[in-house]
């Protein structure tokens, strides 16, 4: 190799001197031995020089060549995995801890005591946010792996009501790590796989507000006590096939179920457009007979003891999603665009009762959607719209039970446009703006809603 | 019925008649990756050169990818640590997870540098394993292909021989090709650059760039006014020869100090698909060192 490498070093550097050579032997005559001898020697000073630069380069081209063995040498082989602490101490596999904190200051038109959305009895956090200053939804999450087979992850939440610190368990599952072949199990509490925003927490929304069908229909959020299993299909374009199980006991179910009180099928499929686009669909559909589903939103009798008006039944939810994505060059860092859609429909069959002495038989249709699109200009601005809207339909035996149930409405397709103004000092934090014109009850309501967003502690995930 | 029975095997056997599914988090380990397995692999990339790898999301794409791979090759030191657990999560596949022979992170075969004396996030984006831009140097890329064809043997046992014959040929054209980078890039040596993004470290180390300054103050947040006078401010006492931003980033920051000093720009490729030229890891450096050349006249 070396030769080699002389041979055409030499070749290299006579080339450009035997043209030269050639050019003078042209040009002089030479006369006399003397003249000639003279050339020679000029020629062979030249040749010797030429050949000395030659022994140098040759001789640098080695050194270079020993210098990068020696650095390749000297930069350490395969170094082992980078050590975590090797004095353990016992705190040494504490799991992942973030904190989300979150505060803002909400401005509305109306009362937000009056707030009501027609045709829902709304529920837990559905109610309008505290107006004023307030301190928002403070959330801790622990996660870690639990050993070879299992990964666990707790999110509590701490949030006040009414002058009070109410804790909540969001979320507190254990799951499968790599069971294998596509297949993940998970039991615990976790959101229900139903659309697209259920499964996502408020921080990581888009707005600082919940679609006002996830707020008619769910208290915001539906989440499932009990065991999911989905399956990754082994195929290129994402098909998974999943399936809940859960105790049916959180709002629109109720009551106390033996067995299993409610279920649940997803699909889910999504893939790439090219290098900057990305789209993900899905369908879902959730089942439970509720016992006693509390209507909380209900009016009392005059100066009667407020009971509940109660539901029970059979109730069945059916959603489809749909996301488009899109970056410049893909590259979410920069520019993005994220358009999201969704689309519930809620069927209740049964009875509604209050008191010992009021029954109706109900079938009750409740219906909404939402589209939103959030554009990122740079890394630390976004802006978005959306748009909102529900719709009921109920049919009772005796229509005093559905005012009883909060259930009444002028039934004239509540509705909300929102616009957000974000700005992201960096990947950990967020300030929002948020201008909603709701028109989901007797009058139009303008708000205003300015929140901020940070996350202390280990890194996010960055869900699709 | 029945054909969809017949269907179902076919869909399985497709991944088993298959090579080996890698998938690279990063176009530098998709084109490494191929380097060393040849035809025995089929490689996926998750990422292009032309994307921060930092904030991709675990979009419905790479989830079905990560369900078919055998092997990840990937940078780790946190430079994936937004998605690349979800990826784990979310595949169900048990040939990837943390700890097993198809999950390669090729920063375990670096010594990294610029590890943070202190982890505050008020410094801004900082790795706390150190700079994961591993790739920027190509002694660094010789180790993890030392590693990464152990790996593929493991994984891959009954080409191991294959893998070694590979690693053999793609050892002496890459030690070859370091020598002649080393030859040109003489002329860098001790050369002063400022840099956008504090992300060349192993490249300047190597060629003995001698970093003035840097940009973005803190990393991973775009650079205030403040931030860029410090910086003219610096370059008064001492002057840099030329200003180095990769071709992912937008390269505003870069082009105000070009605006403002007359100072040479270097855009270099970063990782493979940077830029048109640089097509495989050996025209990535070509390129890079050539672009450094270019603006160092």
């Amino acid at each position: 190799m070396k030769r080699l490498k002389l041979t055409l070093l030499i070749a290299v550097v006579l080339a450009p001197a035997s043209p030269l050579f050639a050019a003078q032997s042209d040009n002089s005559t030479p006369n006399s031995i003397s003249d000639l001898k003279a050339e020679i020697s000029q020629m062979r000073a030249e040749y010797e020089q030429r050949i000395n630069q030659l022994e140098q380069r040759l001789a640098d081209n080695e050194s270079s060549t020993t210098q990068l063995n020696d650095t390749i040498k000297n930069t350490p082989p395969a170094a082992p995995a980078p050590i975590a602490n090797t004095a353990s101490s016992k705190n040494s596999f504490n799991p992942a801890i973030s904190m989300v904190l979150n505060g803002g200051f909400n401005q509305y038109q109306n009362n937000p005591e009056n707030y009501a959305l027609d045709g829902f009895a709304l529920q837990g956090e559905g109610e309008l946010g505290k107006e004023g200053f307030s301190l928002g939804e403070s959330e801790l999450t622990l996660s870690a792996n639990i050993d070879q087979s299992l990964y666990g992850q707790a999110t509590v939440a701490l949030h006040e009501h009414e002058g009070e610190t109410e804790v909540e368990i969001e979320e507190a599952f254990i799951e499968s790590l790599g069971l294998g072949n596509g297949v993940t199990a998970r039991a615990g509490r976790f959101f229900a796989p139903i659309g697209y925003l259920n499964q996502r927490h408020a921080h990581a929304w888009n707005f600082a507000d919940a679609p006002l069908i996830y707020r008619g229909l769910f208290g915001n959020q539906l989440s499932t006590d009990g065991l999911k299993l989905s399956y990754v299909l082994p195929t290129d374009q994402l098909i998974e096939l999943g399936g809940t199980v859960g105790a049916g006991d959180s709002y629109p179910g109720g009551g106390d179920h033996n067995g299993i009180g409610d279920w649940l099928i997803y699909a889910k499929t999504g893939g790439d457009i090219g290098i900057e686009s990305s789209w993900e669909a899905s369908v879902s559909h959730w089942e439970s007979n509720p016992e006693n589903r509390e209507y909380s939103g209900g009016h009392s009798h005059g100066a009667e003891e407020a009971t509940s008006a109660l539901f029970n039944g059979d109730t069945d939810i059916s959603n489809i999603s749909l996301v488009y994505k899109w970056a410049k060059n893909g590259n979410f860092r920069q520019q993005n665009f994220s358009l999201i859609g969704e689309y519930f429909m809620l069927n209740d069959n049964g009875n509604i009762t209050h008191g010992d002495d009021e029954y109706a038989n109900y079938d009750g249709k409740q219906y909404g959607g939402y589209v939103e699109g959030v554009y990122q200009f740079n890394p630390q601005w976004r802006s978005g719209l959306r748009y909102d809207w529900v719709g009921s339909d109920h049919k009772a035996s005796d229509t005093e039970l559905l005012a009883d149930a909060g259930l009444d409405g002028n039934y004239n397709n509540p509705q909300r446009s929102s616009v957000m103004v974000e700005y992201l000092p960096s990947e950990f934090s967020r300030i929002r703006a948020q201008v909603n014109y709701d028109q989901s009850y007797s009058d139009d309501d303008l708000q205003l809603l300015l929140q901020y967003t940070v996350s202390l502690g280990a890194h996010g995930a960055h869900s699709y | 019925m029945r054909k969809l029975i017949v269907l179902i095997p076919l869909l399985f056997a497709h991944s088993a008649l298959a090579d080996i599914n890698i998938f690279a988090c990063e176009p530098e380990w998709a084109a490494l990756s191929k380097e060393l397995g040849g035809d025995h692999v089929t490689v996926y990339s998750a990422t292009t050169g032309l994307q921060d790898p930092h904030y991709i999301q675990a979009r419905p794409s790479l989830i079905a990818k990560a369900r078919r791979a055998d092997l990840l090759v990937c940078t780790g030191a946190e430079l994936e640590i937004g998605w690349l657990p979800l990826l784990q999560q979310k595949s169900g596949n048990s040939a990837i997870q943390t700890g097993a022979a198809g999950y390669f992170m090729a920063s375990d075969s670096v010594k990294l540098s610029d590890v943070p004396t202190v982890l505050d996030r008020s410094q801004g984006d900082v790795h706390a394993a150190g700079n994961p831009h591993i790739q920027t140097s190509p002694l660094n890329i010789l180790n993890v292909a030392k590693s990464l064809t152990k790996r593929l043997q493991d994984v891959d046992s009954a080409n191991a021989e294959l893998y070694e014959q590979r690693w053999q040929d793609f050892n002496q054209r890459w030690q070859l090709a370091i020598t002649k980078w080393q030859q040109q890039a003489a002329p860098l040596k001790g050369v002063s650059v400022v840099v956008q993004h504090n992300g060349w470290g192993y490249l300047f180390d190597w060629l003995g760039l001698n970093k003035v300054t840097t940009l973005e103050a803190k990393p991973g947040i775009p650079p205030t006014v403040d931030d860029l006078n410090n910086v003219l401010n610096k370059l008064k006492v001492t002057p840099a020869k030329m200003v180095i931003n990769a071709a992912y980033q937008p390269s505003r920051p870069t082009d105000w100090l070009v605006s403002k000093t007359g100072i040479n720009k270097a855009t270099l490729p970063f990782t493979v698909g940077g830029d048109d030229q640089s097509t495989d890891l050996f025209s990535l450096f070509d390129d890079t060192i050539q672009r450094l050349l270019d603006a160092n006249k």
